[in-house]
């Protein structure tokens, strides 16, 4: 049987990935998660030794790079088309070294 | 003979072809259909009328200066697509509030191979937020309805690509597949979905979720339909390194038959308790149409198979984790700019744009990947991945294609399965084809004896070899009839 997440694990795993929740909705996802996480334990239960891991489904592929020349891309008006904030032809965000807001 | 929305892609090409009627007229017939019956469906986000006239015109030149039949079976032929798929210019929003105001800069492969081959593009369709679900339930713009019994799901999480076809309010449609995203909503719908070998298809502009089990594939009502809309979309693609230089001719080998083809029976498969009795009847009854067509049983064993969805819950979420990773609020995406400080707007962001599901599956990955747990579960995941490969290979020993069930069940309706864990079981026949990377596509078999549902079953086919598959789908529906169009929704009702 698998260790049950508590909610402090849970508010844990959802800093980590970035996901604010409300308590409510953290008591809910700790329920979810364990309910989810005992579904899994099949695979602990499975005599691996030394069966090797298998990334990716079909065999025999390598990376492939092109040639390290340039071209055509988006421009910069494009790629800045969908954010959400935007100053001076850059991303905004807020401050993350002090001395302003943004 | 006039145009009707229930055609498929030979009656289309032969029309056009004779001027019995223009791409332009087919164009605008769809838009009708689609107004009416999409009311009741809502399988459509967004619709692309621009796009589709500007296409009909091209095809209709053609037709004016005898160039037409140089332009291939798909030119007219109506497309639509699911809405993780950029298409320049469209809102691609994965059914999440997260990009809800998205605009694609530019096109996925999948979707320039289909309209560069002269489809008309009608829009956008339905889904599960991020593909996460298995009934469309998911979508932040409200679910898609079964046009079968729109009192029930049409699966998931290509819902509104199934229910299009199923409504004969596009003659092609794509999907994308992960755990069975294609081929559990067309069994639902009654329509042939293909979920082709990983690496077939190019993902290049498709929105990633599980990168090593993700592949593209097409709706149709007919296998033919299938085989032309994979004609067009295989092959290599610099954008996509995990595409192969595979470029087979599905609509040649129709033809072929299934004399001497071996189709594996998995008889564990079938004494599974959550099976319904009316999926395992179709089962028998669509291997006995193939024995009766000259293919030879054999039956075959996947003794891990009972792994996959476990190894599935821990490979996808852990994959979704990091693909989702990437929507921080700052070059698109939702943004809730109340927060001062850099972590703060990316918690409220992501609290805001992603709905319940995804932000389990994120969570979920984001758990089993963390140091301790990574060696319980993920490692051994992948290590039970290669053993469910072994399986794979080892069965095809002995057969050419194997003949399982799609899904346990008929389509449920709205709301009957609320538990996140029962509805990850949906999944129980589909998951296993993922994880090995085989091909694997539903064919519709009529109408379940208890539910008067549609009910698909489904063929694997071993990696590459998805012509295999082609050929027993064709000879199931020489005997089931190709997939109608649902009765409420045929041209004319």
């Amino acid at each position: 049987m698998a260790e049950r997440l508590t909610e402090k694990n849970v508010r844990d795993i959802a800093t980590y990935a970035h996901i604010g929740l409300t308590d409510d909705e953290l008591t809910q996802m700790t329920v979810d998660l364990n309910n989810i996480i005992a579904t899994l334990e099949p695979i602990t239960h499975f005599d691996l030794d030394g069966v090797e891991p298998t990334f990716h489904p079909i065999g025999g592929l390598h990376n492939v790079m092109r040639e390290d020349v340039v071209e055509e891309s988006f421009t910069q008006e494009q790629a800045l088309a969908n954010a959400p904030q935007q100053q001076d032809g850059s991303f905004l965000i807020p401050a993350i070294l002090g001395g302003g807001d943004q | 003979m006039a145009y009707s929305t229930d055609m498929g892609v030979r009656e289309i090409h032969e029309g056009i072809a004779a001027k019995e009627f223009s791409a332009r007229e087919i164009a605008q017939a769809n838009f009708e259909h689609i107004a009416k019956a999409d009311e009741e469906v809502h399988a459509y986000l967004e619709l692309t009328e621009e796009a589709a006239y500007a296409a009909a015109d091209k095809v209709d030149a053609a037709v004016a200066d005898g160039t037409f039949e140089k332009m291939g079976p798909l030119a007219g032929v109506p497309v639509a697509f699911k809405d993780n798929m950029n298409m320049e210019g469209t809102h691609t929003t994965c059914s999440s509030k997260m990009l809800e105001n998205y605009v694609s800069p530019y096109t996925a492969t999948c979707v320039s191979r289909l309209i560069e081959a002269g489809g008309l593009p009608l829009g956008k369709l339905n889904m599960d937020e991020f593909a996460f679900g298995s009934s469309t339930e998911t979508s932040a713009f409200g679910p898609t309805k079964n046009p079968w019994d729109l009192s029930r799901v049409p699966g998931g999480s290509s819902g509104g690509s199934a229910a299009a076809a199923a409504a004969g309010m596009a003659c092609i449609t794509l999907g994308s597949d992960t755990g069975g995203s294609i081929r559990q909503p067309a069994s639902f719908c009654g329509v042939v979905g293909v979920k082709p070998t990983y690496g077939m298809v190019s993902r290049y502009g498709v929105v990633a979720f599980g990168s090593s089990l993700d592949q593209v594939g097409p709706f149709t009502r007919s296998v033919e339909d299938a085989a032309y809309a994979m004609d067009a979309l295989c092959g290599f693609d610099p954008h996509d390194c995990t595409s192969q230089h595979f470029t087979p001719h599905f609509v040649d080998a129709l033809s072929e038959g299934v004399e001497g083809m071996k189709v594996g029976i998995v008889p564990s498969f079938m004494e599974d308790p959550g099976l319904t009795a009316e999926v395992k009847e179709k089962v028998y009854e669509a291997a006995s149409k193939l024995e009766a067509a000259g293919a030879e049983l054999v039956e075959v064993e996947l003794p891990h198979a009972d792994a996959a969805i476990s190894a599935y819950y821990v490979l996808g979420p852990c994959e979704a984790f990091s693909n989702l990773a990437r929507f921080d609020s700052v070059r698109y995406g939702y943004c809730d700019a109340s927060h001062k400080d850099l972590n703060g707007r990316y918690e409220g962001s992501r609290a805001g744009g992603f709905g319940m599901e995804a932000k389990r599956r994120i969570m979920l990955g984001s758990y089993l990947l963390s140091s301790g747990v990574y060696e319980k579960y993920y490692y051994p995941a992948q290590q039970v991945r290669r053993l469910i490969t072994q399986d794979y290979v080892q069965a095809y020993e002995k057969c050419d294609v194997i003949l399982i069930p799609t899904s346990p069940r008929a389509a449920f309706q709205f709301g009957e399965i609320g538990d996140p864990v029962e509805m990850h079981l949906s999944d129980i026949y589909t998951v296993s084809i993922n994880i090995a990377g085989n091909g694997g596509m539903s064919v519709p078999c009529g109408l379940g004896s208890e539910s008067g549902l549609p009910i698909g079953v489904q063929l694997v086919s071993p990696q590459f070899k998805d012509v295999n598959m082609f050929r027993a789908a064709a000879a199931l529906e020489a005997a089931y009839g190709a997939a109608p169009v649902a009765p409420a929704f045929k041209a004319g009702e």
